[in-house]
C-alpha cells in the first residue's frame, strides 16, 4: 500500500503546474528549447558541443549554459543557432560547423543550414533536408528519421 | 499486476521524457501555458491560457469576464455589456482598462470599452491577463483599478490560416479567418477579420427591446525584434434596446461606432531597455433615437420647463487620441528601475447634434460646454528592490498633469503604489499592495453633469490588497482580500453625474482552489464575498466551479457561476446559477467541432433600468439560455 502512495504521488507530482508568484522571469519556454536544441546537437555532433546563438539575451544565456557551452565567438562553436533575424554568420575556421534555425523559410532558402526547430499552426516543428546531412556527412539516430524531409 | 503496471507507466514516462516527440509536446503543452508575460509586479493577476480558452469554448471577451471575482457583467440601457464593481451597477464604466498587446481600447469619450470592443472575438487571441491593480503606473495610459490585457495570437507561432465560426441559438452568429506569415528576413505579419451578428431581445411592457446588429473587427500585427505595429478597427451598427427612453420603451433608435487605432512600438538599444510607443486613435459615434413619451438626454433638459424634452434626437460626434510613451528600463541582480514619461492628447468634435422637443422645436446644438480637448502629461517610475531572494519590494509613483480647454481647472493627480512579494518556500507565497490613484472625469461625465454643479472632479481611490497562495503537488490554494475607498465618486443620478460627497468603502474577500487532475484535466472552485457602504443594486457574492478536460480526441467543460440575488428598494432580484456544459471533437488536429450549452438553468443574472428619471424601476435578464455550435479549421 505505501508503494502505491509513493507511486501516486510520484506521478501526480509529475503532472504539477502550479506556482506561486512567478517573480523570477519565466524560463520554462526557453528551457525547453534548450533541451531540443541540445539533443538535436549531441545526436549530430561527435564531438563536443560548442554553440554559438548570434545576439544572445541574457535569459538565453543563462539557460542554455546549462546544457551547453557557450562561445561568443562564432569561429571556436561547431554548432551555430540562428534564432534572431541576423543573416547567416559567416565563420572563416575550417572546422565543421553545423547551422540550425528557427525560421522555416530561412532554412529552405539557404542551403548552409541543415535543420529548422520552428512554428506552424500553433504547433513546434523540427525539419532536416535529407541532402544536407548526407552533404555533411550527419547520421542522426533511427528516432529522428521521421523529422527528415526528402530535399 | 496493479502495481506492476503502475510501475511501469511511471517509468516508461521517465525513460521517453527526454525524446524529440515528447520534448515538442510539452514545448507546446508549456506555451499554452501562457505564463511567459505574466508581471507578477503589477497587481494580483488572473491568467487565461491559450489552453484554458480552447477547452472552455471561450468564444468571446464577455465569457471570460463573467466569471471573474468582484466583478458584475450587466447589459445596460443600450443593450450593451457593461462591466461594474461588485454591489453596484454603472450605466457605463471607467474602472477598468482594456488592451489588445500595448495599445488601450477604452473610448475617448466616456473611458469604457462597451459600445466597440466588447463581446471580442478570442479567434485571434492567444491569451488573456486579467489583473487587479492600477495599469497606469507600467503603461502611462489613463488609470483604472482593473485591467485586462488582450494578447494577439503570434505570426511566429502560427504562420498559417485558421477559419473560425459559431452559431448560436439565441446570441448571432460569427465568421472569423486568420492569416499569418513570417518572412526570411524576421519580419512577420497576423491579420484577422471578423464579421458577428448579435441578437438580444427582452420584453418589457409587452414591447420588444431589441439588441440586433452587426459587428466587424480587423486587426493586423506587423512585427519583427523590435519594432512592433497594430491596427485596429472596429465598426457596429445595431438597434437601441432602451436607449434613454424615459418609459425604456423607444419607438425606434439606432446605435453606430467606428473606431481605428495604429499603435507603434519600437525597443532601442542592444538590451530592448528603451521602448518607445506612439498611437492614435479615432471614434466616430453616431446615435439617433425617437420616443414619443419624451427622451432623457440630461444637458438638454430644464426640468422647469416640461416641454423641453427632446422626443427626437440625433448626434454624430467624433473623437481623436493621440499618445506617445518613452521608458528606458536599468536593470541589476537586485534592482529594477523603469523610468518614463507620457503626452497624451485627446479631442471632442460634435459633427452634428440635434433634437426635437415636444413643441416640434428642433435644435441644432454644437458642445453641450466648452470641454473640448485635454492633454495629459506625465512622468511615471516604478522601482523593485530584491531585498533577500524570497523578497521583494515594488515602488511605483505617478505624476498627471491635466491640461484642459474648459471651465475645468487644469489639475494634477499624483499616484502611488508600495508593494511586497514574499515567497518563503516554493509553495507558499504572499503579496500585498497598497495604492492611490485618481479617476478624472471624462467627456461624457463632464456632459452629463449635473448643471447645478457642473465643476466634477477626479474620483480618489485608496485600496490595499493581501494575496496569499499556497501549493502543493497538484493543488493551488489561494486567498485575496481588498479594502478600497472612494472619495468623491462619481454618480449618475436622475439629473447628471454628481460627486458623491462621503467616503464609499468596499472590502472583498476571494478564495480560490485549483486541482489539476492531468495535463488536461483540471477542477476550479472560486468564491468571493463583499460588502459595499452603499445601496446595493448589483450582485455582492458570487463564485464559479468549473471542469475542464480532455480524452483522446475529445475536449470537454462543465461550468456553474453563481451571483447572489438582492433586493434593491422592495425589488427582488434572485440568485443565478448560469450552468454551461461543452465538448469539442478534433476530428484531425487541423480540424475541431464544438458545441456548447449556455445558461441551461435559466437563471441568468438580471440587471436594473430606470425609468421616468428614476422614478421606477425593473430588471430583466442578461442572458438567455442558448446552444452553440462552432468549428475551427487550420490551414
Amino acid at each position: 500500500m505505501k508503494a502505491f502512495f509513493f507511486i501516486f504521488t510520484l506521478w501526480t507530482l509529475s503532472y504539477a503546474e502550479h506556482y506561486t508568484f512567478l517573480v523570477e522571469p519565466y524560463t520554462k519556454e526557453v528551457e525547453l528549447e534548450a533541451k531540443i536544441i541540445y539533443e538535436i546537437a549531441t545526436a549530430s555532433l561527435d564531438e563536443n558541443v560548442i554553440l554559438f546563438i548570434p545576439k544572445i539575451s541574457p535569459l538565453e544565456e543563462k539557460v542554455y549554459s546549462n546544457y551547453f557551452t557557450l562561445t561568443k565567438d562564432c569561429e571556436r562553436a561547431n554548432f551555430i543557432f540562428i534564432n534572431k533575424k541576423e543573416e547567416i554568420i559567416e565563420c572563416s575556421s575550417d572546422k565543421k560547423t553545423l547551422f540550425f534555425t528557427n525560421n522555416y523559410r530561412k532554412f529552405l532558402s539557404n542551403k548552409k543550414f541543415f535543420g529548422a526547430l520552428f512554428w506552424n499552426k500553433s504547433r513546434p516543428n523540427i525539419v532536416f533536408s535529407h541532402q544536407r546531412l548526407e552533404e555533411k556527412s550527419i547520421s542522426l539516430p533511427t528516432t529522428f528519421h521521421q523529422f527528415i524531409e526528402n530535399f | 499486476m496493479f502495481r506492476a503496471i503502475l510501475i511501469l507507466g511511471l517509468l516508461s514516462r521517465l525513460l521517453l521524457s527526454d525524446t524529440l516527440d515528447t520534448l515538442l509536446e510539452e514545448y507546446q503543452a508549456t506555451t499554452e501555458n501562457s505564463l511567459e508575460t505574466v508581471n507578477e509586479k503589477i497587481g494580483h493577476v488572473v491568467v487565461y491560457s491559450q489552453k484554458e480558452i480552447r477547452l472552455m469554448q471561450y468564444r468571446t471577451l464577455n465569457e471570460i469576464l463573467k466569471e471573474l471575482p468582484l466583478f458584475n457583467i450587466n447589459t445596460n440601457q443600450f443593450g450593451l455589456t457593461n462591466y461594474s464593481l461588485t454591489g453596484s451597477k454603472t450605466t457605463t464604466s471607467g474602472f477598468f482598462r482594456f488592451f489588445i498587446n500595448d495599445h488601450e481600447i477604452s473610448s475617448g469619450y466616456d473611458q469604457s470599452t462597451s459600445l466597440s470592443w466588447s463581446d471580442l472575438p478570442l479567434d485571434f487571441v492567444d491569451h488573456v491577463e486579467i489583473y487587479y491593480g492600477e495599469s497606469s503606473f507600467s503603461f502611462g495610459n489613463e488609470t483604472g483599478i482593473y485591467f485586462v490585457r488582450i494578447y494577439t495570437k503570434s505570426a511566429l507561432k502560427e504562420d498559417g490560416s485558421e477559419v473560425a465560426a459559431w452559431f448560436s441559438s439565441k446570441t448571432g452568429h460569427s465568421q472569423s479567418i486568420t492569416n499569418s506569415h513570417i518572412f526570411e528576413n524576421g519580419w512577420s505579419y497576423l491579420l484577422f477579420a471578423n464579421q458577428e451578428k448579435i441578437k438580444k431581445t427582452s420584453l418589457y411592457n409587452q414591447q420588444k427591446l431589441t439588441s440586433n446588429g452587426t459587428k466587424h473587427y480587423l486587426f493586423a500585427d506587423i512585427s519583427n525584434e523590435t519594432s512592433k505595429i497594430n491596427l485596429g478597427y472596429t465598426d457596429i451598427t445595431k438597434s437601441n434596446y432602451a436607449g434613454l427612453a424615459l418609459d425604456s420603451t423607444p419607438n425606434d433608435g439606432e446605435n453606430l461606432s467606428k473606431d481605428f487605432f495604429l499603435n507603434y512600438t519600437h525597443f532601442l538599444l542592444e538590451d530592448k531597455s528603451l521602448k518607445a510607443n506612439f498611437s492614435f486613435d479615432i471614434n466616430e459615434r453616431s446615435y439617433e433615437e425617437s420616443n414619443d413619451q419624451g427622451i432623457n438626454i440630461t444637458p438638454l433638459i430644464d426640468l422647469s420647463i416640461p416641454w423641453s424634452i427632446p422626443k427626437n434626437f440625433q448626434e454624430d460626434l467624433r473623437f481623436t487620441k493621440s499618445n506617445a510613451y518613452l521608458s528606458k528600463s536599468f536593470e541589476s541582480d537586485e534592482n529594477a528601475l523603469i523610468l518614463a514619461l507620457n503626452v497624451k492628447h485627446k479631442t471632442y468634435d460634435v459633427l452634428k447634434r440635434k433634437s426635437t422637443n415636444f413643441l416640434n422645436q428642433t435644435n441644432e446644438i454644437e458642445h453641450y460646454n466648452s470641454f473640448k480637448h485635454e492633454t495629459t502629461s506625465s512622468v511615471l517610475l516604478q522601482e523593485s528592490y530584491s531585498l533577500h531572494p524570497e523578497l521583494l519590494l515594488v515602488a511605483n509613483a505617478k505624476i498627471d498633469y491635466y491640461d484642459r480647454n474648459a471651465y475645468l481647472e487644469d489639475t494634477s493627480e499624483k499616484l502611488l503604489r508600495i508593494g511586497t512579494i514574499y515567497t518563503p518556500t516554493s509553495h507558499f507565497g504572499f503579496k500585498a499592495f497598497y495604492t492611490q490613484t485618481a479617476l478624472t472625469p471624462s467627456f461624457y461625465t463632464i456632459d452629463y453633469a449635473n448643471k447645478n454643479m457642473p465643476n466634477l472632479k477626479s474620483q480618489e481611490y485608496y485600496f490595499y490588497t493581501l494575496e496569499a497562495v499556497y501549493t502543493t503537488g497538484n493543488s493551488k490554494f489561494g486567498i485575496t482580500f481588498d479594502h478600497v475607498e472612494i472619495d468623491n465618486f462619481l454618480y449618475q443620478t436622475p439629473v447628471g453625474f454628481v460627486n458623491v460627497d462621503h467616503t464609499i468603502k468596499t472590502d472583498g474577500l476571494v478564495f480560490d482552489y485549483e486541482y489539476t487532475f492531468s495535463k488536461r484535466d483540471k477542477l476550479h472552485l472560486n468564491y468571493y464575498t463583499s460588502t459595499l457602504s452603499e445601496q446595493i443594486n448589483n450582485a455582492t457574492k458570487g463564485g464559479f466551479i468549473k471542469f475542464m478536460g480532455g480524452y483522446q480526441k475529445f475536449d470537454y467543460f462543465t461550468s456553474i457561476i453563481y451571483r447572489n440575488g438582492y433586493d434593491y428598494l422592495g425589488l427582488e432580484i434572485p440568485d443565478s446559477f448560469d450552468l454551461s456544459l461543452g465538448a469539442t471533437y478534433h476530428a484531425t488536429k487541423d480540424l475541431s467541432y464544438s458545441v456548447k450549452a449556455s445558461n441551461i438553468l435559466d437563471k441568468s443574472t438580471q440587471s436594473l433600468y430606470f425609468t421616468n428619471f428614476g422614478s421606477t424601476f425593473f430588471a430583466l435578464d442578461d442572458n438567455e439560455r442558448s446552444i452553440m455550435v462552432s468549428f475551427k479549421w487550420v490551414f
